[in-house]
């Protein structure tokens, strides 16, 4: 498929109609007078043979008004030179005035059927050249080995097949335009154009010359649609003067939607590849995390186990029970550390992925003071908890263990049986659950940097790593919640979990099951 | 009395092994050792354990494989020490056919408690009639269930829950099980159902914030009926 669309057939394309009619009327001219000079050898009845010649020559090339013309007036000029009486319309031999009957029906049936032969030889062609065009664009832009050098491609080969020069803006990630057209743009967008082109890149539509939306503009813009999004705009700047007809349009828009098609899959080729690198460096990531915690947790298995043992070996020494409680006590605190520390690890680098699942509040909440039972201890736990809430979708690992976090909290900021609350309500499609203690509060400057790792209250009691609430908030915003504290009067400190939820009635469900 | 339970653990760490095997002849287990995957497999084989303790990261095979092949051909119960911390780790374990989870580093008496489960799970006969499990009392043949004496009405879903649970007690039954049993096998993804009326449940046989609440969730994984300890 060598043959190229040369600008010299796009110039044969334009030849205006009345130039058409002109060659018509020069043709007939100039067959008249070479009849004119054979007709003493040949006779005039032959001559009408040669008129017949230029109708067909003619319907060949010229459109089928011409061809009519040069049918109608070849038989009126044979007759007012050839036909006797000469220099007349009038014919007085009636074997002539049949001639000229039958002339001018065969003339019109044959200028009629080769101007059809012609336009449907046309259309072949045209339908040969657009897809020829878009092959063209396919194999140099759409191939290309980069973007860039497809782009310049797509530019180059649109202005040597419509003879025009042409620009393209791109869209940026965020869905909006560039304002810098492509570097192997040909000409620059001023800013009345540049409003015309982002006109056509928000409403999905052509916009500028030859079209019903601003056609005062000089360019024409045609919005790059792939198959969801508008990837840019191709601006095309024709010669004055140039009209673009029906199918020159429609090749355009192809030419359009092609470049879109071309630019959306480079973009989609980009997304999979950056998908791709970020769940290596996760798996990565999982890989280190798990042997780390695979070595932290064996010798403290160990340890542990050692102990367990131990303590039912020796029943009779209290003094060695006591030893071994507190190295219980100990080694308790430890894996809480390494826990924290291997949690806000993952928070950090982003492995969390909460898996959501229907979940009864007031269960989670039990479950929470379960996990926290040691370290809570010396406080009652009231739950205020409306008997009709519904069930929630959220992950009840991770949020067990916020609300764990935020009873420690609570617990180690009262005095030794001071009251704590767990409120949990679901308020317009958010699950709100708040810990209320009834300690010293949080000092204002703290309020906002409390939920920091390694923030520890100036004042805060001995033990903690000061990660507790780190985790609380990493693993809410995981769940695309947030965590907020403040202080209550007379005194304590209400710190609340919010996270949008779906939600569904326990009755709903009563009569399905 | 009939001959010591054997028990058979599966893990690379040597320090592991040998206080495991102190802690179980403690409680008059025979102890066995094997370090990797494929040794502990023959050992199943060979000396036909009553209970198996198996950790996951073995050098050899990965843990979940071993118990896939275990599966294949033996029933004897399996209880998977990891350190490996997630819902869903522990969720493949069991549906690999693990009877029972315990993340390292646990407390002794959890690991104790968890063997006693999964060995009284797979002794138990069908022609059990009883269960009885701090105030809860269930009784199989007349399909009544007992709190403190007196009897309470449940549903027959409320109850075939209950049932099931009441024949693991002590080991972790999970979702997926729950609602392939209670509900029927196109409804392993419905947990809404279980959500409701594991709450109807608690609510009728639980004693309200008690200390010996019986119903345990295990989240990301399932349901366990706690057998709360004899008090003597």
């Amino acid at each position: 498929m060598g043959e190229r669309v040369s600008t010299s057939e796009k110039f044969d394309r334009s030849v205006t109609v009345a130039r058409e009619y002109l060659i018509a009327i020069a043709f007939v001219a100039i067959v008249t007078a070479l009849g004119l000079a054979i007709e003493p050898l040949i006779g005039h009845v032959p001559v009408a043979l040669l008129y017949l010649l230029l109708v067909v020559a003619l319907g060949m090339k010229l459109g089928r008004g011409p061809v009519l013309l040069v049918a109608v007036s070849s038989g009126l000029v044979w007759d007012f030179f050839f036909i006797p009486t000469r220099f007349s319309l009038h014919i007085v031999d009636i074997e002539d005035l049949m001639m000229l009957a039958m002339f001018f029906i065969v003339a019109m049936a044959m200028g009629h059927l080769t101007s059809r032969l012609r336009s449907s030889e046309m259309a072949e062609r045209q339908r040969q050249r657009r897809t020829t065009a878009l092959y063209e664009l396919v194999h140099q832009a759409g191939l290309a080995p980069d973007l860039d050098a497809g782009l310049r491609a797509a530019i180059s080969l649109t202005e040597k097949l419509f003879g025009v020069r042409a620009s393209l803006l791109l869209s940026l990630p965020d869905h909006s335009l560039t304002a810098e057209s492509h570097p192997a743009s040909s000409f620059p967008l001023d800013e009345k154009e540049y409003e015309v082109a982002a006109w056509a890149f928000s409403h999905r539509q052509p916009a500028g010359k030859f079209t019903d939306n601003r056609p005062e503009s000089v360019a024409m813009h045609l919005p790059l649609q792939a198959d969801k999004d508008v990837m840019g705009v191709l601006s095309i700047l024709p010669p004055p003067g140039t009209t673009f007809d029906f199918a020159e349009r429609e090749l355009l828009e192809a030419f359009a939607l092609l470049i879109g098609t071309i630019l959306e899959k480079d973009h989609l080729l980009q997304g999979f590849k950056h998908a791709e690198i970020l769940e290596a460096s996760e798996r990565l990531e999982r890989a280190l995390l798990q042997s780390v915690s695979h070595e932290l947790k064996t010798p403290l298995s160990a340890v542990r186990v050692g102990i367990d043992a131990l303590a039912k070996e020796i029943v009779h020494s209290e003094r060695i029970q006591t030893t071994l409680h507190e190295i219980h006590q100990a080694l308790r605190r430890l894996h809480r550390v390494i826990n924290n520390l291997l949690d806000m690890t993952r928070i950090e680098s982003g492995v969390i992925h909460p898996k959501l699942d229907w979940c009864d509040t007031g269960e989670l909440i039990q479950a929470a003071i379960d996990l926290a039972a040691d370290g809570v201890r010396g406080n009652p736990i009231t739950i205020e908890i409306n008997k009709n809430l519904p069930i929630v979708k959220v992950d009840q690992a991770l949020l067990e263990q916020c609300l764990c976090n935020l009873l420690l909290n609570a617990a180690s900021n009262s005095q030794p049986g001071a009251k704590i609350i767990v409120r949990a309500r679901v308020v317009h499609g958010q699950l709100i659950l708040s810990v209320i203690d009834q300690g010293k509060g949080i000092p204002e400057a703290d309020l906002s940097r409390i939920f920091e790792p390694f923030q520890r209250g100036v004042d805060a009691p001995a033990g903690g790593t000061g990660l507790g609430l780190a985790i609380v908030d990493g693993f809410v915003r995981a769940q695309g919640g947030r965590v907020a504290a403040t202080n209550r009067l007379p005194r304590g400190a209400e710190l609340t979990i919010t996270i949008p939820v779906e939600t569904l009635q326990a009755d709903v469900l009563e009569n399905l099951a | 009395m009939t001959e010591k339970p054997t028990a058979l653990v599966i893990d690379d760490e040597p320090q592991i092994r040998k206080l495991l095997r102190i802690l179980l002849e403690q409680e008059h287990y025979r102890a066995l050792e094997s370090d990797s995957g494929r040794h502990g497999l023959s050992e199943v084989a060979l000396r036909r354990p009553d209970v198996v303790l198996l950790d996951l990261g073995l050098p050899d095979i990965d843990g979940l494989a071993v118990l896939e092949r275990l599966r294949e051909w033996s029933k004897v119960p399996v209880l998977v020490l990891s350190v490996r911390d997630g819902p869903e780790d522990k969720v493949s374990a069991l549906d690999a056919g693990a009877d029972d989870y315990v993340t390292k580093p646990f407390a002794a008496t959890e690991l104790l408690a968890r063997l006693r489960a999964i060995q009284r799970r797979a002794s138990v006969g069908a022609e059990e009639v009883r269960f009885e499990a701090g105030h809860l009392s269930i009784d199989f043949s007349s399909h009544t269930v007992t709190v403190d004496g007196h009897e309470v009405k449940l549903t027959a879903t409320e109850y075939a829950l209950l049932k099931l649970l009441a024949l693991h007690a002590g080991k972790v039954v999970t979702q997926k099980q729950l609602l392939r049993e209670v509900w029927g096998p196109n409804a392993e993804k419905q947990s809404q159902y279980l959500r409701v009326y594991m709450m109807h449940l608690r609510k009728k046989i639980e004693t309200p914030e008690g200390p010996d609440r019986l119903l345990r969730t295990e989240p990301g994984i399932g349901y366990r009926l706690v057998i709360p300890p004899q008090k003597s």
